[in-house]
């Protein structure tokens, strides 16, 4: 009987499974695997897993994850081999590791980090678009409006937003992407480069948007249950503070942290396993 | 593979996974090396069409060829259609997002009528030609197969080829003959010539119909000598020994049954002589108690599901039911997988069995008198008793049970206001049952839900020369209930009486319909068994554009010498036996079922299940 904790991707095949949906297939695909998740007791029995945080419909991740309680105890490597042959497409745990502390992934989870792919009104040069990153940066407070259930509401999202920057997708186009690969300035990311490649093949008038005119946006937002910010709101915010009309193409979430007595852990790493 | 379809536009409608395929168990193959490319279209929602078993037979049973490779099709929800007329994406399929018009052939299951227009709008939105006869060699081959099959007329002129009966063996003979013209590059009516040879296959355009002057039919004839005369539907003898999947799709969002389902057996024994499925599925055939459990292991092996469903049209009638599911439950109980049982009589047994093998709260049952009377009751040969209901009700509730629905049929042949009151009646006998059984012994809060649906005469039973009620005294017979019915603990739900008649146009129509429904479709009727999209009143304009008479189909009493638009299709049971039937009906007199003893219905042609047992 152990604990597993295990960091997953997400990738496009898989980014419409709703997150319940996506327990759902995680419990089918253990019991395909024939892994012994322990369940709960009670009249609806359900497994003993914990996600760390949700993924809206649409977006992908290459750092996702799950806490599963065991009903007799496994190796970490073994759980990985086992689960990954039963998983579909786009969906691959990358590693897992014991936990032997209570804190599950969901409770503890702090701060996320995304690259937001934008479409811009007409094309913007970096320091365009540097100089509206700085003016929100140096902003005390930014009231956006937020839907929720109840309503509309005016939230103070500047607090939530740790760190922004923005990324250029040059031009794809010409695919020579190897050439300025150095360029801190220029997007790397396979995940998101592999996609906007995908959006240049898109048959005219099919996309809403001029490929030319994206960019990427990455950022470092508080996330999970005491305070969560999604990238949707940080661009209103960008639409807000400046002369752009951005629109969301697409979000990839690359991080997710913990926070641990005031420290941000990597949720793989032994001080947060233990 | 079609470059159009954007996240752009998935994010922009309804449950996009409905579109995008890669779920677990989907087959994946490199087109390159596949001769024949087959599309396996259920025509309404994915959510709908992936709960079909048919479709899970018959899609891993043409995966399993090399040469051929089987993709899912469903009809695009309206948000999603929408999106591709404005963007001019073709229909595709899930597996490799072709456009449908790129396969060799193009296969629909007919589950219900009131999907026919949902086939001419996938046939629009794929770019094929709705009528056959506008069909070349650049569009696939069009075919049906199901148990609307059974009347294949009013969809004649749309299908290249029909398929009639079980499809696992008369599929593989198909592909197997499409295989062979294909490297011959013969003219498409070669095809259909070689086919028209398999059992099974009817080619619709080899043949012609003539009508008499008052419209009914005068003559059915082959246009060549060499057609046959009567089409045979097809079955498979041993069930145990033919194809069932071993692996199932998963899908990734919620589908209406989202569990493996087992099937038990086909046919029934029971012969309501209302039901069609209780005829034209002869002879019962059952599965082995060893085969069923070993296939139930192994499905949920592959699939994962944490819900096992035993399916058939009477799961009380599988002979040896104790002994499976004591030995499923004990499999499943392991594997914290639940097990469904729809389809059973209540009676101790199936009470009892309900309790072991759910562990859900005991909300509610269902029964089917189907009708208020006894002598309504032995009218359609449903052979059920008031006390055998209230005697099962009142175990139900001393078991702790306290929902009821009941399921009630309006507009039967013979059908008086005394039986239509009778149903409210019986309701009230049912919570009187309930008040009988001591307080601490019933479950809390009585809840009794009346439903009634109106009577649809189908082809193949003995019914099928009926009226149907006119909307009117659907109305009368409805209202007359409801004032009836007064008890608090009973609430009442009754279907749309517009839809059932439709319903009855198109079972019991002929190739005259066609017309109608390509009128129907091109006014935007589709979705009309959503109820939100149902269009009434444009189906009613599309009949009178055409001057066809609804009233002639399904308000018309049929004499037993009128030649039928479907008697060139032989399903085994005789048509002697269904006017034995009718006439027995009308004397009120029961049919024993087949294992009490023959009634000699003309099935056992077939040398299968019960009929040799």
């Amino acid at each position: 009987m152990n604990s597993i904790r295990v960091k997953f991707v997400r990738g496009e095949e898989v980014k419409y499974i709703s997150h319940l949906d996506m327990m759902k297939l995680f419990e089918r695909a253990a019991r395909r695997s024939n892994l012994s998740i322990s369940y709960s007791q009670g009249f609806n029995p359900h497994p003993n897993m914990v996600f760390g945080l949700p993924l809206s419909v649409g977006v992908t991740s290459e750092s996702e994850y799950a806490d599963f309680e065991l009903s007799y105890f496994m190796e970490p490597h073994e759980f990985l081999k086992q689960f990954n042959s039963n998983l579909p497409d786009g969906l691959k745990i990358i590693d897992a590791m014991e936990k032997n502390t209570k804190a599950n992934i969901m409770a503890t989870i702090a701060v996320a980090d995304y690259i937001v792919l934008v479409s811009s009104d007409k094309t913007y040069n970096m320091d365009h678009i540097n100089v509206v990153i700085s003016n929100i940066m140096s902003k005390d407070q930014i009231l956006v409006s937020k839907e929720s259930k109840k309503g509309k509401k005016d939230v103070d999202i500047r607090p939530m937003i740790h760190s922004i920057k923005a990324i250029m997708t040059d031009d794809l186009d010409n695919s020579s992407d190897a050439g300025d690969i150095n360029n801190e300035n220029l997007i790397i990311n396979p995940f998101m480069l592999n996609y906007i490649k995908g959006l240049y093949k898109y048959e005219p008038g099919i996309l809403s948007y001029n490929v030319k005119n994206l960019f990427c946006i990455s950022a470092k937002l508080s996330a999970g249950s005491k305070s969560n910010l999604k990238p949707e709101l940080l661009i209103s915010a960008f639409n807000l503070l400046s002369d752009m009309e951005l629109n969301l193409v697409k979000v990839h979430r690359t991080g997710l942290y913990i926070e641990r007595e005031s420290r941000i852990l990597d949720p793989m790493s032994q001080d947060a396993l233990s | 593979m079609i470059n159009k379809i954007s996240d752009e536009i998935l994010l922009s409608v309804e449950k996009p996974s409905r579109y995008t395929g890669n779920e677990w168990n989907s087959v994946k193959k490199d087109i390159s090396d596949i001769k024949i490319r087959f599309a396996f279209c259920f025509p309404d929602v994915y959510e709908v069409g992936m709960s079909h078993l048919g479709m899970k037979i018959l899609y891993h049973l043409i995966n399993k060829r090399d040469d051929a490779y089987c993709e899912r099709v469903f009809a695009p929800w309206v948000d999603m259609e929408a999106k591709m007329r404005e963007k001019n994406i073709p229909l595709f399929t899930l597996e490799t997002k072709s456009p449908v018009k790129d396969f060799d052939i193009l296969g629909f299951t007919l589950q219900y009528e009131m999907c026919y227009t949902n086939i001419l709008n996938v046939l629009d939105l794929s770019g094929i030609p709705a009528l056959s006869s506008d069909r070349t060699n650049e569009h696939p081959f069009v075919c049906a197969g199901g148990p609307c099959a059974y009347n294949p007329e009013p969809l004649a002129e749309f299908m290249d080829f029909f398929v009639l009966g079980e499809g696992e063996e008369v599929l593989n003979d198909i592909l197997d003959a499409y295989s062979l013209w294909k490297d011959q590059s013969a003219s498409r009516e070669d095809f259909l010539d070689r086919i028209s040879k398999i059992e099974g296959v009817y080619v619709p355009s080899f043949y012609d119909i003539k009508y008499k002057e008052d419209g009914t039919i005068e003559k059915f004839i082959p246009k060549k000598k060499d057609y046959p005369q009567v089409i045979k539907k097809r079955i498979i003898k041993d069930l145990d020994n033919t194809f069932f999947p071993e692996e199932i799709i998963v899908p990734f969002t919620d589908i209406v049954h989202d569990r493996v389902m087992l099937e038990l057996f086909r046919g029934c024994i029971r012969g309501c002589r209302f039901c069609q499925a209780g005829f034209i599925y002869r002879p019962v055939r059952e599965r082995s108690t060893e085969k069923l459990s070993d296939t139930a292991k192994k499905l949920i092996d592959s699939s994962g599901y944490d819900e096992i469903s035993l399916t058939s049209l009477s799961t009380s009638d599988y002979t040896n039911l104790p002994d499976l599911t004591d030995k499923l439950i004990e499999e499943m109980e392991k594997r914290k997988v639940n097990l469904s049982l729809p389809s059973l009589r209540i009676d101790s047994f199936s009470l009892d069995l309900m309790e072991k093998a759910q562990k859900v709260r005991k909300s509610g049952l269902t029964f089917a008198p189907e009708a208020g009377t006894q002598r309504l009751r032995d009218v359609i040969n449903k052979g059920v008793t008031e006390e055998d209901l209230i005697k099962s009700a009142t175990l139900a509730f001393s078991g702790g049970w306290s929902g009821v629905k009941l399921y009630f049929m309006m507009g039967l042949p013979t059908e008086t206001m005394e039986d239509v009151e009778g149903i409210a009646d019986l309701g009230n006998k049912v919570v009187d049952a309930y008040m009988s059984v001591p307080k601490e012994k019933r479950g809390k809060g009585l809840n009794i839900t009346i439903s009634t649906s109106f009577f649809v005469p189908k082809p193949f039973t003995p019914f099928q020369w009926e009226p149907q009620d006119s909307i009117e005294a659907f109305t009368e017979k409805q209202k007359a209930l409801k004032s009836r019915i007064k008890n608090k603990y009973i609430s009442y739900n009754w279907h749309d009486s517009k839809l059932s008649l439709l319903e009855a146009v198109f079972a019991r129509g002929d190739r005259r319909l066609c017309k109608v429904l390509l009128k129907a479709w091109e006014k935007g009727c589709k979705f009309d068994a959503w109820g939100e999209h149902f269009k009434f009143d444009d189906w009613m304009e599309a009949f009178l554009e055409n001057g066809v008479d609804v009233h002639f189909y399904a308000n018309r009493k049929r004499s037993y010498d009128e030649i039928l638009p479907w008697d060139h299709i032989d399903i085994g049971v005789s048509k002697d036996f269904f006017i034995k039937e009718m006439e027995k009906a009308k004397a009120e007199e029961l049919t024993p079922n087949c294992r009490m003893g023959c009634s000699g219905c003309g099935a056992a042609f077939f040398e299968g299940g019960v009929c040799i047992e």
